[in-house]
């Protein structure tokens, strides 16, 4: 008999429907990756016991992990489906259902998939940009050494899957903590020389609350991260920055 | 027109995101709708650079060389004066750039750093790390959000453009969009649209593209009149990962630092890679090319890779692979291409440190689109296509980082001139198509969704995949395409009883792509039938049967329309007002 | 019939899920950052300045009286009492109550090393409140009152620690506290910004780790000392009236001590520095 691999998916058909687990097997291939699983059942949307389901919904795009759009629990743990290989997770034991479930602290769309629009409400009020006059041609931009290139780039390869946060202790409905990425964006654009000019803003946006004071310095955030931030740095720096204008402000404001 | 004309911008990629800056910036309003979050679109892949003719290595490029290298790699199809005034802006486009912020490789002085890329001498492409594309599309979305958060531009994420409202003129009113949440079908008024959904790789079934990158929005308008211009080129890579769902872009580097191409001489052979010995391995690159080897023309390595799986049968296990064999390097070489190795490792679970890389070419880039005018007007008056959903710049090929220019360029253009379109306008008569168009969409929900048939959409959609990818890639012969096109009438015929599995009405996934797979059976019947008709060879389209460049007949644009419901092929001619067409020679490169 | 549907705004329901930074607002961060300092300065200090004391109790019931005596002849050390340990310990335990539970840990499904440190902080933290609370109660506001009485401090926490759980319950709360306290100096640094770079972090936890180690021991050393090293000590070496065993300097300590219930027990008048031990 072909090998099967046998999943068992967290479902929800809405956000206020009812949670089932539903189980499938599905014909191995090698190197398969979670998308790929996915898409198969989408094929042959059959459940183990033989009843027509719809195929899962989720999200993706890119496939190769830099767009960031399908974060989603794997075996318990939050990670990209697409860079999620069948073989490693089964390592071995093939006969262990591998486990799909949504990331457990966005609100449910439908099955896996989340909506993470937070994150881009975050980044909006920390003014997670560079004010440019316009853009037409204004020449050249100031020059910038590579030491300083080198300490942004990591911190612009963020690709906003919000893992570090579904994996924060801290990030939750009590504390409406902002998260590691928004702070890791707060360090990128205050060392840009333009962005630079919106600092104290965004410093200031950061001692709100939910801010930087929230995090617990569980730590997570940097094992989980898929893109490898330096998320812990940017955390201390930033914090380190945003309690130096507090006290400024105390005096000056 | 009212003082702040309404612009919709379909797609937010780095074209669509650049026509939204310049609009806002200019004092107009945008609907900006996309499917995916912008931030998630198709162009974060990129990964090489972008080009332009900075010349700060002292090598004396210039804007007209790099106008040339692009017309030339383009195979001499592109018109000339949007690619000239393209290449013109590109040491603008790469300052504002770094102005926003782009975390650019750096020299030690502080400056622009540049590399070297395919289709040129000149140190001409100016990248960040290797996820150039993510952090050039990431600088624009930051400064639309910086735009919506002041009120100038409204985001539709999760929205899918599914047609254009036109009136009865034929003008363009606004558009059809579908909110893949609710699944509510709704109209949205707007004085000019700009199409930047970017490439149709779906079609082909597995590509280097994302998922989102259907082609669909630009099928639905050429089936509502716009013209389809150069399908038929295609540019496929030789180097990629097979994977379940995807290819995966894998460096020219990988040869460039000493990488093998080979299979196993019997095609029977079940060893592993290892342990099958040098006298049984087929360097077939090696052999059938002593003097460039493994690093011969991307395109010529392609054709290659392909026959050898296909004409010879002589797929590693029978499956259309081949092993680029990294094992036998020394320690600092594989050490310069550690971050691909990465990438291997991480889909594929092998090292290619220990074991040979499975790869084979993929479907890269769509270098044909919607036909539009120097100002990125479609024929459809209102209608504005930018970026890779449009034909323009790359004419029969794309050189290597010269995509996320165009794109950006594209977008530059096509803001400010849909701007001064919607100026122009006059106001609709009547309700300017709004009830018609969508109460055409909502029957094509129904349809859907009251459909009983047996055909799986997913299936269907594997099938198309599998013809387009054998017979409308690579290599072409007329008697496959012609194959080719009948396969897609017969899918376009099953798709008529197609069973939706899923009919709920919410976020229901299944069924946009349903949707989405209508008009890519329609747009693969574009890209074939241009193909078969094109014969000759240039650039992508290579057809062994007519191994040569034809300029006498088809220095030409191939533009479809959707007439009777199949495409109607015509040509025009191609602006050739800045450099003579010469002969393409690889030998040489 | 209206047919071009105006845009929604997507904000008309209320959001789901964990809600936006609310920038700039609210006073979080400074309670926040105080209940952080205060876990240093002066609650941290003061467990140091506790467990030095008590380590006294190695060189014996005396030294420990004498030890006792000199705290409390600090100058209005009532109000520093107050001031400095009771309120800021009582807002940090407070506030640590509310914090800890505010957090959603999860080291069952990711059991990495930090978040297995972060869990450690709000279980020591609850240890140390539960135990200070019971400690400060029987030891500082009820029984013989040590600050009349110096003297009996060792006979006290050894009366105390004759019950084998509480014994035990002492060992616990020793390492929770210093665990607790090492700990939080490691994190105050993390974030604070005084470490921010990988290396420094781990350095500093080296520091940290000795730091609290040496603490532990100290206090365990105490609690061995009270135990084990000085057997059925004297319920009070330092009678009343000798006033000459105190320093001259501390004379209103002096009078503090005697203008209370002098009638304490006298009997046992042993002499401590000819504990065969020391
Ligand atoms: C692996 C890879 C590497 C590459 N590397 C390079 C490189 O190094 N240099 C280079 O120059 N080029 C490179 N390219 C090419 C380049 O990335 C693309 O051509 C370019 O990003 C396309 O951008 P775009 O704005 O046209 O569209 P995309 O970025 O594809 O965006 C399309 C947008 O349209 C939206 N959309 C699509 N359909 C609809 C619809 N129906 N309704 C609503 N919205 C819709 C999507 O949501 C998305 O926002 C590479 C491509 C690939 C695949
Ligand atoms: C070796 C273990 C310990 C011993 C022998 C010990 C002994 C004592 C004694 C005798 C007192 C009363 C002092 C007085 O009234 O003047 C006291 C008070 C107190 N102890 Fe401890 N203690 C120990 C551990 C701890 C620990 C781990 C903590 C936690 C921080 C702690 C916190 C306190 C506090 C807050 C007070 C009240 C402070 C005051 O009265 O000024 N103790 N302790
Ligand atoms: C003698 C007793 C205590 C000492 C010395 C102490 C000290 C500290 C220190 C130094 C910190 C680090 C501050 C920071 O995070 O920057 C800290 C944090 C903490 N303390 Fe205490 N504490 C004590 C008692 C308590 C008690 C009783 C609780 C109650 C549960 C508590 C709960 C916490 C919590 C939850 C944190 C983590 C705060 C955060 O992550 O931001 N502590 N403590
Ligand atoms: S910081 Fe890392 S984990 Fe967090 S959103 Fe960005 S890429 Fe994802
Ligand atoms: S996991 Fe959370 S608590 Fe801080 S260090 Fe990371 S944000
Ligand atoms: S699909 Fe883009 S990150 Fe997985």
């Amino acid at each position: 008999m072909p090998r099967t691999i046998k999943v068992e998916i967290k479902r929800q058909s809405n956000p206020d429907a009812p949670v089932v687990i539903e189980k499938f097997e599905v014909p191995y291939r090698p190197n398969m990756n979670i998308t790929s699983l996915l898409g198969e059942i989408a094929c042959n949307p059959i459940t183990a016991d033989g009843k027509t389901t719809a195929p899962i919904a989720y999200d993706s795009n890119c496939l190769e992990e830099i767009c960031g759009s399908c974060a989603m629990l794997i075996n318990g743990k939050a990670r990209m489906a697409c860079s999620a290989l069948v073989d490693k997770l089964q390592d071995g034991n093939p006969d262990e259902p591998i486990t799909l479930a949504p990331l457990s602290k966005f609100p449910v769309v439908r099955d896996l998939a989340v909506d993470r629009s937070v994150l881009f409400q975050n980044l909006k009020s920390v003014k997670a940009w560079v004010p440019i006059d316009g853009t037409y041609d204004l020449g050249a931009a100031p020059r910038q050494f590579p030491q300083i290139q080198e300490e942004r780039y990591p911190l612009s390869n963020c690709i906003s899957c919000t893992i570090c946060m579904e994996v924060c202790p801290q990030f939750n409905d009590s504390t409406n903590f902002v998260g590691a990425a928004t702070i890791a964006q707060v360090k990128l654009f205050n060392m840009d020389p333009a962005g630079s000019v919106l600092k104290e803003e965004r410093l200031r946006a950061l001692a709100g609350d939910g801010g930087v004071q929230e995090c617990g310095f569980a730590q997570n955030c940097v094992e989980a991260c898929p893109k490898q931030l330096p998320l812990t740095e940017a955390i201390s720096d930033v914090t380190r920055e945003v309690i130096v204008q507090q006290v400024k402000d105390f005096f000056t404001r | 027109m009212a003082a702040s004309p309404r612009i919709i911008v379909v797609g937010g990629g780095l074209a669509g995101l650049s026509s939204v800056i310049k609009i806002a910036e200019a004092g107009g309003t945008v609907d900006l709708f996309s499917i995916v979050p912008v931030k998630r679109s198709h162009s974060v892949c990129a990964q090489g650079g972008i080009n332009a003719a900075k010349d700060l290595k002292g090598e004396g490029d210039s804007v007209l060389k790099h106008f040339d290298d692009t017309v030339y790699g383009g195979d001499f199809l592109a018109n000339q004066t949007p690619v000239k005034n393209m290449t013109a802006q590109g040491p603008a486009i790469i300052d504002l750039l770094d102005r926003m912020g782009v975390p650019f490789n750096r020299t030690p002085e502080g400056l622009l750093d540049f590399r070297r890329f395919g289709g040129t001498l000149y140190q001409r492409t100016a990248f960040a790390g290797a996820t150039t594309g993510q952090q050039l599309l990431y600088a624009l979305d930051e400064q639309v959000r910086r735009h919506e958060s002041e009120g100038k531009v409204t985001k539709y994420e999760g929205w899918e453009f599914l047609s254009a409202v036109l009136d009865d003129n034929g003008v363009c009113r606004g558009i059809v969009a579908m909110d893949l949440r609710t699944m509510e079908t709704r109209t949205f008024p707007a004085d000019a649209i700009i199409i930047c959904t970017g490439g149709n790789g779906a079609i082909f079934g597995k590509s280097t593209n994302s998922v989102v990158c259907t082609g669909s929005a630009q099928s639905a308008l050429y089936q509502q009149g716009a013209f389809y211009a150069n399908g038929e080129f295609i540019q496929v890579h030789p180097t990629a990962i097979p994977g379940e769902d995807k290819l995966r872009l894998m460096s020219e580097s990988a040869r460039g630092e000493g990488g093998r191409v080979w299979v196993p001489r019997d095609r029977n052979d079940k060893r592993v890679a290892r342990s099958i010995p040098e006298a049984d391995r087929y360097y077939f690159l090696e052999e059938r090319y002593p003097k460039y080897g493994n690093l011969v023309p991307r395109d010529i390595a392609t054709r290659e890779i392909f026959k050898i799986v296909y004409e010879d049968q002589m797929g590693i296990d029978g499956q259309p692979m081949v092993y680029l064999d990294l094992t036998h390097l020394p320690k600092e070489r594989l050490h310069k291409l550690e971050g691909i190795l990465e990438i291997y490792e991480k889909f594929v679970g092998d090292d290619p440190r220990e074991v040979p890389m499975k790869i084979f070419p993929g479907v890269h880039y769509t270098m044909g689109g919607l036909w539009v005018d120097f100002n990125q007007q479609t024929n459809i008056p209102g209608v504005f296509a930018a970026g890779e959903a449009d034909y323009s710049i790359h004419g029969a090929n794309r050189l290597g980082a010269n995509s996320l220019l165009s794109c950006i360029y594209g977008g530059f253009v096509a803001g400010p001139q849909a701007l001064n379109y919607a100026k122009a306008l006059k106001p609709a008569t009547g309700d300017g198509g709004h009830a018609a168009e969508l109460q055409r969409q909502k029957q094509k929900n129904n349809q859907l969704t009251s459909s009983t048939g047996t055909e799986n959409p997913f299936k269907i959609w594997r099938e198309l995949g599998d013809t387009m990818t054998k017979h409308a890639t690579i290599v072409r012969y007329n008697a496959g395409l012609d194959e080719a096109d009948a396969k897609l009438v017969e899918l376009l015929h099953r798709y008529k009883n197609i069973n939706l599995s899923d009919k709920s009405q919410w976020a229901n996934t299944s069924f946009a792509f349903t949707r989405q797979l209508y008009n890519m059976l329609e747009l693969g019947r574009v890209i074939v039938q241009g193909a078969r008709l094109r014969d000759e060879s240039r650039g992508a389209h290579y057809k062994p049967d007519f191994p040569n460049r034809n300029d006498e007949q088809f220095l030409k644009t191939t533009k479809a329309a959707f007439v009777d419901g199949a495409p109607s092929i015509t040509y025009e001619d191609v602006d050739t007002s800045h450099i003579k067409p010469r002969p393409r020679v690889y030998s040489s490169t | 019939m209206a047919t071009v549907a105006p845009p929604v705004s997507s904000a008309t329901s209320p959001q789901r899920g964990v809600q936006p930074l609310r920038a700039g607002q609210g006073n979080s961060f400074l309670w926040r950052k105080l209940h952080s300092l205060s876990g240093i300065v002066p609650i941290g200090a003061f467990l140091v300045e506790h467990i030095i004391s008590n380590f006294e109790t190695w060189n014996g019931p005396l030294a420990y009286a004498k030890q006792v005596v000199f705290l409390n002849s600090l100058p209005l050390v009532r109000v520093l009492e107050w001031a400095f340990i009771f309120i800021p310990l009582s807002f940090h335990a407070l506030y640590g109550v509310f914090i800890a539970f505010r957090g959603r840990s999860n080291v069952n499904v990711y059991p990495w090393a930090g978040n297995w440190m972060y869990l450690s902080q709000r279980i020591t933290g609850i240890i140390a409140l539960v135990y200070i609370v019971q400690h400060v109660w029987r030891q500082r506001f009820s029984g013989v009152m040590l600050p009349e009485h110096p003297g009996a401090a060792f006979a006290k926490v050894q009366h105390e620690l004759s019950n084998p759980w509480m014994l035990a319950i002492y060992v616990i709360a020793m390492i929770a506290t210093t665990w607790h306290f090492s700990y939080g100096i490691w994190l105050f640094a993390a974030k604070w910004g005084i470490t921010p770079g990988n290396r420094a972090r781990k350095r500093f936890g080296y520091v940290c780790a000795v730091l609290g180690i040496a603490l532990c021991l100290m206090g365990l050393a105490s609690i061995y000392a009270v135990v084990y090293k000085y057997p059925n000590a004297p319920e009070n070496v330092l009678p009343e009236t000798p006033a000459a065993l105190v320093q001259p300097a501390t004379a209103t300590s002096a009078v503090s001590l005697t203008n209370s219930r002098s009638a304490a027990p006298r009997t046992t008048q042993s002499q401590p520095r000819s504990t065969p031990q020391s």
